[in-house]
């Protein structure tokens, strides 16, 4: 009986990796479309099916060392320095995503400020106005 | 921010990286997953951009095997 439900769950286990696997191949297969087309070249099948096995092997070495960086500097939560570290063996690279992580930052910062415009927009617009002036004001 | 196009969900890069993780209790900031989002774009990128220039040199018009193959130690060391 445990052997069967031990087979079961290697064989969960199993699909659930198989189903992560034709994600990034679909990702992957994706991108290499959009440089084909740029390039105007082609990619063969097996070329994008190689380059989705390499990727999906490298998130494993992303994840190790995503949770060893975090947990070096005692934290649980793995952030953005963690991340900027995966790409300090390249000197582009590492200027290319503190890049694109100060856009992301940047984003999130407009998002965040333009929520919280609309939030209190519409709580000016449902408070009476003499009860207007409790009403938390904008820095 | 501009979204080129195709790119890895965060969704996904969650579930790929917590399937490798050692511990429970690891997680990942939502910064942190949309970075290694484009970290992970940048990588597959790099694979085909290098595989089609070395077909350029080779003069081939299809990239195949043996033109990532010969880009491939590279790449792995750049990361």
């Amino acid at each position: 009986m445990m052997e069967e439900e031990e087979g079961a769950e290697e064989q969960q286990r199993f699909s659930y990796r198989q189903r992560l696997k034709a994600a990034v191949h679909y990702t992957v297969g994706c991108l290499c479309e959009e440089v084909a087309s740029d390039k105007e070249v082609q990619f063969s099948k097996q070329t994008i099916a190689a380059i989705s096995e390499v990727t999906f092997r490298q998130c494993e070495n992303f994840a190790r060392d995503l949770e060893m960086f975090a947990r070096h500097a005692k934290r649980s939560t793995i952030n953005t320095e963690d991340v900027k570290l995966l790409a300090r063996r390249s000197n582009s690279l590492l200027k290319y995503i503190t890049e694109r992580n100060e856009d992301i930052a940047q984003f999130n910062l407009e998002r965040k400020a333009k929520k919280k415009k609309k939030l209190e927009d519409e709580n000016k617009n449902s408070v009476e106005p003499a009860e207007a002036g409790a009403v938390e004001s904008e820095d | 921010m501009e979204e080129t196009g195709a790119g890895f969900r965060k969704e996904l890069v969650s579930k790929l990286l917590h399937l490798h993780f050692k511990e429970d209790k690891t997680k990942v900031s939502g910064d942190a997953l949309q970075l290694t989002a484009e970290l992970l774009k940048i990588f597959v990128i790099e694979a085909a951009i290098r595989s089609v220039r070395q077909a350029q040199a080779e003069e081939l018009g299809c990239v195949d095997l043996d033109q990532l193959e010969k880009v491939l130690p590279q790449l792995l060391l750049d990361f």
